[in-house]
């Protein structure tokens, strides 16, 4: 037996080794997002679960209806504004609380338990916590002489911002931690031998070092809070109006509540195109990047 | 004198940065703390203003959920159990062989990687409505087995991308020594990287454990009575007619104590599984 054929026997094992993971993945989400696919330009529902070709007519109806473009930009905007809070408050708390936790890893550990919760019971905790009128939170403040109703249509977008934020900090913070505790002893030592102290190493030696981290942290709370389901849906349903409808719930409504099958199949394609193109493109700048 | 100076201000940043941890630690456990103390209250302490910290603790809330007429409660922590056990061991048996498949030999490292990592950027909603259909033909629909293999396709991309952050640590010479020996791939990952891969593999089931548990939107499209899970049936007692607080407080608490308990020795792989994923996905 020659060289060669050894070398491709070895491969062809290889590839046995990975055949149940691709038939895995093929029949549960390549077979499906072809039926989608049809579906979107089908006439589909409850009903008729195979539908008749109808054209674009779908996109068309998905597109003109300006309810989706309301959930997209609640959406992007709780996105935009959760992952900045998020990170910005994780990386101050890095710098403030690295020096503590550097030894005391059960620290840590108490200030990871919020993201082991399952988001949706998180959100029904909440629920009972806020409660206008025996929530622990809207007591104590009414005892210091406040009155506020953290449920109610003026304050609903601030409080599902509020407790993604007070959720995911922790995540955010864990990536930060991590990676600056990589960043070695020595060459923090060298930092301060050379004159570098407080802000100037932070600025100059540490950043830049975590920046990497930075990266992976902005980009996974970003997509994570664009698709935010959980915690809304059990907190408000959406409501009241429209007036927290992300775009997975905006689907979701367009599904189950509502029944117009082919219009949610619709915009559910154009969230995939949507989001495919974002990983493209955020793939093409860490790969230029390094 | 200077140095007394330096150990007092280090002594205060010290004391400051004790405050700082005790704030935000308080602040993000809040709700996880109140719902808990709640749970073990007398109707009559959970009424009481000003709200008590110190009281004699009761199970009859637990009791009164476990015992549930209207809610099964046991039933769907069964559910829940079951679900996230079957779909990580389902991820951990395709993906390994693939990781290793993929280190040692490179197929599929640079196109299946990629797209298997990147998964977990998409959102599920996606998903949701073809997987509706589907197991509405295939009769899956309400039913373990499809939820797990839910929960399997969510912890694929991490799985993979742990195993082959492990595979990579594997010595090439184990691999060579079996292979001269005579063994075949199969029995070199059987008797050579299975054995290697115990706390790899503890790693990856106590993550997709934990993800698994706190599934959330599958087991609401997908489920209406029969494999509800807990992050699910939890929601029932708060929308059947007002809120019950002291059994739904019960229920909340066993609903996250199992991926509570996980997550206190999980924490670290999980910056350790994204870090790795950027460096190598």
């Amino acid at each position: 037996m020659s060289y060669a054929s050894f070398e491709t026997k070895e491969q062809a094992s290889a590839r046995a080794l990975l055949v149940p993971l691709c038939l895995f993945m093929g029949a549960l989400l390549g077979f499906p997002t072809l039926i989608n696919l049809w579906y979107s330009f089908s006439d589909v529902s409850f009903q008729n679960m195979i539908g008749s070709f109808v054209g674009i007519d779908n996109y068309v109806a998905a597109v003109t209806n300006p309810k989706m473009w309301q959930a997209l930009r609640f959406s992007l905007q709780f996105a935009v504004i959760c992952t900045t809070i998020e990170v910005g408050a994780a990386l101050i708390l890095v710098f403030i609380l690295h020096p503590l936790l550097v030894k005391r890893p059960w620290m840590t550990a108490i200030l990871m338990l919020p993201m082991m919760v399952s988001p949706a019971l998180m959100g029904v905790m909440y629920r009972l916590i806020l409660n206008e009128f025996t929530g622990a939170v809207p007591v104590y403040l009414e005892m210091m002489g406040y009155a506020v109703n953290f449920l109610g249509r003026g304050n609903i977008y601030k409080t599902v911002v509020a407790i993604e934020v007070l959720q995911w900090t922790p995540f955010a913070f864990l990536i930060l931690l991590t990676a600056r505790q990589t960043v070695s002893y020595e060459l923090e030592e060298a930092a301060a031998v050379d004159g570098a102290t407080g802000f100037r190493s932070t600025f100059h030696i540490l950043l830049p070092m975590m920046k990497p981290a930075l990266v992976i942290v902005l980009f996974v709370r970003f997509i994570d809070s664009f698709r935010v389901f959980d915690h809304i849906y059990v907190l408000t349903g959406g409501g009241p109006g429209n007036l927290t409808t992300s775009i997975s719930i905006y689907i979701y409504k367009l599904f189950f509540v509502q029944n117009t099958l082919g219009e949610a199949v619709a915009v559910s394609i154009l969230l995939l195109l949507m989001s495919l193109t974002l990983i493209v493109v955020a793939m093409r700048l860490v790969v230029r990047r390094s | 004198m200077i140095v007394s100076r330096h150990s007092r201000i280090d002594s205060v940043a010290h004391f400051l940065r004790w405050v700082v941890f005790a704030a935000v630690a308080l602040l993000v456990n809040f709700p996880i703390l109140s719902t808990v103390l709640t749970s073990f209250k007398t109707n009559a302490d959970i009424n009481a203003y000003p709200p008590k910290w110190i009281f004699s603790p009761t199970l009859e809330h637990y009791r009164a959920v476990l015992a549930s007429p209207n809610v099964n409660y046991s039933h769907y922590i069964m559910n829940s159990i079951v679900i996230a056990t079957l779909g990580t061991i389902f991820a951990i048996v395709l993906t390994l062989p693939a990781a290793y498949a993929m280190v040692r030999q490179g197929v599929g490292r640079t196109w299946l990687l990629p797209i298997i990592t990147n998964l977990r950027a998409l959102p599920l909603i996606i998903f949701a409505i073809p997987f509706y259909f589907m197991y509405k033909q295939v009769g899956l629909l309400d039913t373990r087995i499809g939820l797990a293999l839910i929960s399997c396709i969510i912890n694929i991309p991490i799985a993979l991308v742990m195993f082959v952050g492990f595979v990579q640590d594997v010595p090439r010479e184990l691999d060579d020594a079996a292979k001269i020996d005579g063994a075949s791939m199969w029995k070199t990952l059987w008797h050579v990287v299975l054995p290697l891969s115990r706390p790899v593999m503890l790693a990856v089931f106590l993550l997709s454990f934990i993800y698994s548990w706190n599934e959330f939107l599958f087991g609401l499209i997908l489920t209406t009575k029969n494999a509800v899970p807990v992050t699910v049936g939890a929601t029932f007692f708060v929308t059947s007619r007002g809120i019950e607080w002291g059994p739904t407080a019960a229920a909340m608490t066993i609903g996250i104590l199992p991926p509570l308990i996980l997550g206190l020795f999980a924490y670290p792989y999980i910056g350790k599984s994204m870090l790795a994923g950027a460096v190598k996905g």
